[in-house]
């Protein structure tokens, strides 16, 4: 029997699988003894071909924005799962919990008492100069005491295996979609695994988000309609939002498809005009109404925000949560959490330096080939320079933007993120992966078990964003721990 | 349903009728140019000129490709060409294209068929076309679209989606027999001294065998095949679903189940509109129709098509937002 993994190189950065060469961390060994049960790499590759047909069959796909064209590809999705053994579970689950209750109040603070800016522990210039704050939001009473209601935050584990906090996502967090059917795939391809495994199921998720958005609707409403609006067909996420639509059983609706009445959302059926109560929006705040926010945005509804401030519609994400994700916000995070909740946080950010900050400045600027810096405004991987993997020239652009707009700019130490195996070409290698854990926030506070792995499937690179060359992988939550505790619990919290 | 969903499915169905009907003009003429000996040879302007003009892309046809009417050149044009909107491939690939704005309310099979006869059909060209042969290759894709509606048959429920779905596909059907018709007009144009010899007998087979409609043509115990006789057959049989009546037929049952009788058809414009054709296709007579001139009878049906079409826009699509029904 060949053993695939015979060649798999080790290195410095974390390994998900391996403890050393040819030593497999305990929750992983049942999946190497699987793998090399087959009849070696030709029948790895025969399923990772059947795999990606199903998912271009299914339009499993997204949009790349940058040629006009709208070229569609499949989101490349690697065999070999990520396990999380349930002990890990057990502590990142608490922490994102802990992150998402004080970035809930945070927001709820900001949005009217200010007590956090008037205390100091957040400086007032940073959150009002956060392009996402809106000051039109002050004072108004979000129902329920919900400032946020769906948050995907980004984890990556460090060299020495510890899971740090990357990012937030606050805003309309994407990829979702992909968890759901990436298992619906693995299912098919390792269903015996699975079960042996005992891999916590992630089916529910589409329940709870429905459920969400029920407990979001105006209380006078016994039976609320709810929709999901999308920018289009165009949009890369397109997929996602007619799939969650789909699962959910709700419209998925355009700009164009909803008109205010008297402060009331309807939308434009065969028949009429029927009433909307919950939109579940997956564009940003500025494209929403055109009547307050970007006057040429044709996406979005007129009169929409008036009905919402009268409660006549609930809106999820609500306005103006980004605030909270602005990447210079992030730094404050843990003060926010040792603020609301006198705790200390479970989950540790990656070090951050504010180029706000003078002091963090000096240090950025002499340290760019070693840092990677980062746009506190953009999502995707755009607007980021990665210092080790960039040219002189690179460094030196990056350099002018960051003293010409301090406000604009985080630093953050180049982590070297763990690595996973992954199927690359005709051999089995190590390829950096973050995760993105879902948590919602409505009645109570629920996360579906893992996640998004994403993986940067290029050889050596960090980005793992689908629009740079990223793919993802199946993410199994263990129900219970595998009979040997895995080696490095110890150092899982330091 | 939401205006912009009846809208994309209503559409999906008017594509994917006019890709299979494309298939099949392209199939009637490749038969008539076979039988045609005079004018066998593929590159005759007089052979597959016709064709282009029937389904309307003239103008657009001169630009891309001048005046010359090959086999080839009309082909390509009417099969594959991205640059003419109603060829087959655009056809299906802007049906896949709404089908995808759609598809949280389609079930996956639905979705997937389409999906997968796009991704299948997009990199096929007039080589393979030849290669097959022109008679097999357009009987697969006319085989395709054939699956998509046994899948759509049954999987989509009976609710106004599948009533729209039915309203685009007859009145797009209507349109497409009145150009099958056309070909068969134009081609044989110049010489009517043949009217009714065996040559022409066999040409009148070709066109019934192109609506797939020979052997039920027969079985309608019509007789012998003749101008007249085809001509009453695929304009007025109320049984044969390709006629133009029975399409109409098809198409006012669609929206009857739209609307769940909540107009009368004096009320609904497109129900109007379409009675009336319907009682005057009803009254019609084949001899008449012939003497006062056939293409001229079915450039009026298709005007009126066209109407019907801007009706059912106003009515459930494009209405006035204020003063609108507003429901519970």
């Amino acid at each position: 029997m060949p053993d695939l993994f015979a060649h798999y190189e080790t290195s410095r950065f974390y390994d998900e699988m391996f403890a050393g060469p040819g030593r497999a961390h305990a929750h992983y060994q049942r999946l190497a003894e699987r793998i090399n049960r087959m009849e070696g790499m030709a029948e790895l590759l025969e399923r990772q071909r059947s795999a990606d047909q199903a998912f271009l069959s299914r339009g499993v796909t997204f949009t790349v924005y940058s040629d006009n064209a709208g070229t569609e590809k499949i989101f490349p999705f690697d065999l070999i799962p990520r396990i999380i053994p349930a002990h890990e579970w057990e502590v990142l689950e608490a922490g994102l919990h802990q992150r998402m209750t004080a970035l809930n109040l945070f927001l709820a603070d900001i949005y009217s008492e200010q007590r956090i800016l008037k205390e100091g522990v957040v400086p007032r210039e940073m959150v009002e100069s956060s392009k996402h704050f809106r000051r039109e939001m002050v004072g108004f009473a979000i129902p329920k005491g919900l400032y946020v209601h769906i948050n995907g935050t980004d984890l990556i584990r460090d060299e020495a295996g510890v899971y740090r906090v990357l990012e937030d996502n606050l805003r309309t967090p994407s990829g979702v979609s992909y968890v759901l059917e990436n298992r619906q795939v693995m299912k098919r391809v390792f269903p015996n695994l699975l079960r042996d495994y005992r891999v916590r199921p992630v089916e529910n998720y589409t329940n709870d988000l429905l459920s969400l958005l029920n407990h979001l609707a105006p209380a006078h409403v016994p039976e609320p309609t709810v929709v999901l609006l999308t920018p289009g067909v165009y949009n890369s996420a397109y997929f996602e939002h007619s799939f969650l639509a789909r699962q959910m059983g709700i419209e998925i609706v355009e700009g164009s498809d909803l008109v205010v009445e008297n402060d009331r959302v309807y939308m434009r059926r065969t028949d009429g005009l029927a009433p909307v109560h919950v939109i579940y929006r997956r564009i940003d705040d500025d494209f929403l109404d055109p009547t307050v926010f970007r006057p040429d945005s044709l996406l979005g509804v007129p009169g929409l925000v008036e009905a919402y401030r009268k409660g006549n519609v609930a809106l999820c994400n609500p306005i103006g949560t980004g605030v909270a994700d602005d990447k210079a916000m992030y730094y404050y995070v843990p003060r926010m959490i040792k603020f609301y909740l006198g705790q200390d946080p479970i989950l540790p950010n990656v070090d951050t330096y504010l180029s706000s900050d003078e002091k963090d400045l000096k240090y950025i600027l002499e340290n760019l080939p070693k840092l990677v810096v980062k746009s506190v405004n953009e999502a995707g991987g755009y607007g980021m320079l990665v210092g080790p993997h960039s040219t002189e020239a690179q460094i030196e652009e990056f350099r002018a933007k960051i003293i010409d707009n301090p406000r604009n700019f985080i630093a953050q130490p180049t982590i070297g993120l763990s690595r996973c195996p992954a199927v690359c070409g005709d051999s089995i290698e190590g390829r950096h992966i973050d995760l993105r854990p879902y948590i919602l926030n409505g009645e109570t506070i629920k996360i579906m078990p893992g996640g998004l792995t994403r993986v940067a499937l290029r050889k050596g690179s960090l980005v793992v964003n689908s629009s740079q060359g990223g793919g993802s992988k199946d993410t199994w939550v263990l129900a219970a721990d595998q009979q040997t505790p895995a080696p490095f619990s110890a150092k899982l919290l330091v | 349903m939401l205006s912009r969903v009846a809208n994309l499915i209503y559409w999906t169905a008017r594509y994917l009728e006019r890709a299979e009907n494309t298939a099949r003009i392209a199939d009637v003429n490749a038969q008539l140019v076979l039988d045609l000996q005079s004018r066998q040879a593929a590159d005759d302007p007089r052979s597959w000129g016709p064709l282009v003009y029937v389904s309307g892309g003239d103008d657009r046809f001169k630009e891309l490709y001048g005046t010359s009417t090959t086999e080839r050149a009309v082909i390509e044009f009417m099969l594959f060409d991205r640059r003419n909107p109603s060829s087959f491939l655009s056809c299906i690939a802007q049906a896949r294209e709404n089908a995808r704005c759609i598809r949280d309310q389609l079930a996956g099979e639905v979705w997937e068929e389409l999906n997968t006869f796009y991704l299948k059909l997009k990199d096929d060209d007039y080589v393979r076309y030849a290669q097959i042969g022109s008679a097999e290759y357009l009987a697969s894709l006319r085989r395709r679209v054939q699956m998509f509606y046994s899948v759509a048959d049954s999987m989509i429920p009976r609710t106004q989606l599948w009533w729209f779905f039915e309203l685009g596909r007859f009145l797009e059907r209507a349109d497409n027999t009145t150009r099958i018709l056309d070909v068969k007009y134009f081609m044989l144009m110049p010489d009517r001294t043949q009217v009714g010899s065996a040559l022409d007998m066999v040409q009148w087979a070709s066109v019934l065998r192109s609506c797939s409609a020979f052997e039920a043509f027969r079985q309608s115990r019509r007789g012998q095949l003749s101008l007249e006789r085809v001509i009453d057959y695929l304009v007025r049989d109320t049984a044969f679903p390709r006629s133009i009546l029975y399409s109409m037929l098809a198409a006012r049952e669609a929206l009857a189940q739209i609307t769940q009788g909540r107009f009368s058809t004096e009320e609904l414009p497109a129900a109007a509109l379409l009675s009336d054709l319907e009682r005057e296709l009803q009254e019609s007579v084949a001899k008449e129709i012939i003497t006062a001139g056939l293409h001229e009878f079915l450039d009026d049906i298709q005007v009126r098509i066209g109407n019907v079409h801007a009706a059912i826009q106003d009515t459930f699509v494009h209405y006035a937002t204020s003063g609108a029904r507003v429901l519970g």
